[in-house]
């Protein structure tokens, strides 16, 4: 108990310390603000430039989300085909491996020209989509074989369905791994989405990464202070908000075998 | 009772090329308690298997007309789905064969009260110990009231007490329900006390070495262990064993 309210306390402390000898040593040592801004200085850039940040912001969450999505459905459905069959298991997963180990950066220039740069948002979904469902598939995949054997036999003993099978023994057994899979992924989507939005370098992506190369190329540090705060609090909240689901789905069942 | 089950000159190689069971070839009476005892790896649990039609034969065949939820399986672990709850993972056989919610759960709680766990239809395997987890795999196996239960070692990982309490609470519900039961076992101890008729079977390939009838009658209480009828069936066994290895 003492321990968790520490966990809680120490960062906090240790944030609210920082950032008051950051204010303090910006004014102490007088460090020009096109090197380093004072933390009030960032946090009237959203007086300022709040609306346009917040709008970006709402552009990146979105992509992000969207690519989150698309990501957790294609890797569980690969991961189910995988599973039924080895042979395309066998087939695929070297494209699978491969479209995972090559940088996205790399990749982005190539599918910005296909998709168009009119198009610039459809490429960073894309790029996003590439780098948040690796985890996903080798996760689920993971888990699917992991089902025990025996109660799969239990399963044809009974005449399952593969319906049956799927939701009431496949599903379940692979839940603990899939929902690893699929935090990391949550994170990953906002990583794959800034870093596309970064190599589209265009206006009409218009997302957060887009007002970080604005602000710097402008010399506006403090915002680009403001709009890293904000993207680092969107990968925050999504994180807990994925952690929190897991223990939900998981905490009665599994999540006290730390303990055990 | 829907009749007898035979093996006819069953046989499984497996693609490998390990020869797990030879011939064997026996006719287990309708409601009849018998084990199969053998050394590990003799092709015991292949034996089930092949019953249970979760593996093909190699050669020869299993003349029983099995049906949806006739039979029953007991694996050596308990086999349990952890996210479920006891009366969940019980009521797993009716519900996989479509039977209403509520009716599969009073059966499945029903027979949770069989095998001595009422008031954990609610727990989860984690929260139960080994021997209970055990009963309620006995529980889930004979919830849809298996005209035949297979068990493959199932008390083999329990401790001593744990392991005759269960033996005790089998034969109850055997003479009960009167399912014909077979039950592997390399215990000879475990296998007089608990059947009728006992097949030994030899090291790989699997073949039928003896046919030891016990004839002692049931119930079988605590004492009986101990007896000098006890006695001379275990040294019948233990003696077609050692004229084998001879």
């Amino acid at each position: 108990m003492m321990m968790q309210g520490l966990r809680l306390l120490l960062p906090i402390a240790l944030f609210a310390g920082l950032v008051g000898f950051w204010e303090w040593a910006v004014v102490r040592w007088q460090v020009p603000p096109f090197i380093l801004p004072s933390p009030g200085a960032i946090l009237t850039v959203f007086e300022t430039d709040g609306a346009s940040l917040l709008g970006s912001a709402w552009i990146t969450l979105g992509t992000t989300l969207a690519a989150f999505v698309l990501a957790v459905i294609s890797g569980m459905a690969l991961a189910v085909l995988f599973a039924s069959s080895r042979l395309a298991e066998a087939a695929l997963s070297p494209y699978a491996v491969t479209l995972q180990v090559t940088p996205v950066v790399a990749i982005a220039p190539l599918i910005i020209v296909w998709v168009g740069l009119d198009n610039a948002w459809l490429a960073v979904l894309i790029l996003a989509w590439i780098v948040a469902f690796f985890p996903v598939l080798a996760s689920a995949t993971a888990g699917l074989k992991a089902v025990d054997p025996n109660l799969r036999d239990l399963f044809r003993l009974y005449r399952a369905g593969f319906r049956q099978t799927f939701l009431r023994l496949m599903i379940p057994s692979s839940l603990p791994y899939l929902l690893a899979g699929i935090k990391t992924a949550g994170g990953l989507a906002l990583v794959g989405a800034v870093v596309a939005e970064f190599a589209a370098a265009s206006g009409n992506t218009d997302g957060l990464a887009w007002r970080i190369l604005e602000a710097g190329n402008r010399l506006q540090i403090a915002k680009m202070f403001a709009a890293l705060l904000l993207l680092a609090l969107m990968g925050v909240v999504l994180y807990a908000i994925l952690s929190f689901v897991e223990w939900l789905l998981l905490h009665r069942w599994h999540g006290d075998r730390r303990r055990a | 009772m829907s009749g007898d089950l035979r093996l006819d000159r069953l046989a499984k190689t497996f693609p490998n090329g390990t020869a797990a069971l030879e011939e064997l070839s026996a006719d287990i009476a309708a409601g009849a308690f018998v084990s199969l005892l053998g050394p590990s790896g003799c092709g015991k649990s292949t034996v089930l298997r092949l019953i249970a039609g979760l593996e093909e034969p190699t050669r020869g065949r299993v003349d029983w007309p099995q049906t949806r939820g006739s039979l029953g399986f007991i694996f050596q672990e308990p086999t349990l789905m952890a996210w479920a709850s006891a009366a969940k993972n019980a009521a797993l056989p009716l519900e996989l064969a479509g039977a209403p919610r509520s009716e599969a759960h009073a059966r499945a709680c029903a027979a949770l009260a069989k095998v001595g766990l009422e008031g954990f239809a609610n727990a989860l395997p984690r929260e139960l110990s080994g021997g209970m987890r055990m009963r309620v795999s006995i529980a889930r196996a004979l919830v849809a009231e298996p005209e035949v239960l297979l068990m493959d070692e199932p008390f083999a990982a329990l401790d001593e007490f744990t392991r005759s309490k269960l033996n005790d609470d089998l034969l109850r519900l055997w003479a009960e329900r009167r399912f014909t039961g077979i039950f592997v076992t390399h215990s000879v101890f475990e296998a007089v006390y608990l059947s009728q008729r006992i097949l030994i079977l030899s090291g790989r390939p699997g073949r039928l070495i003896a046919d030891i009838e016990n004839p002692a009658p049931y119930p079988r209480a605590s004492g009986y262990r101990t007896s000098p009828e006890f006695n001379a069936t275990a040294r019948e066994i233990l003696k077609a064993l050692e004229d084998r290895a001879a």
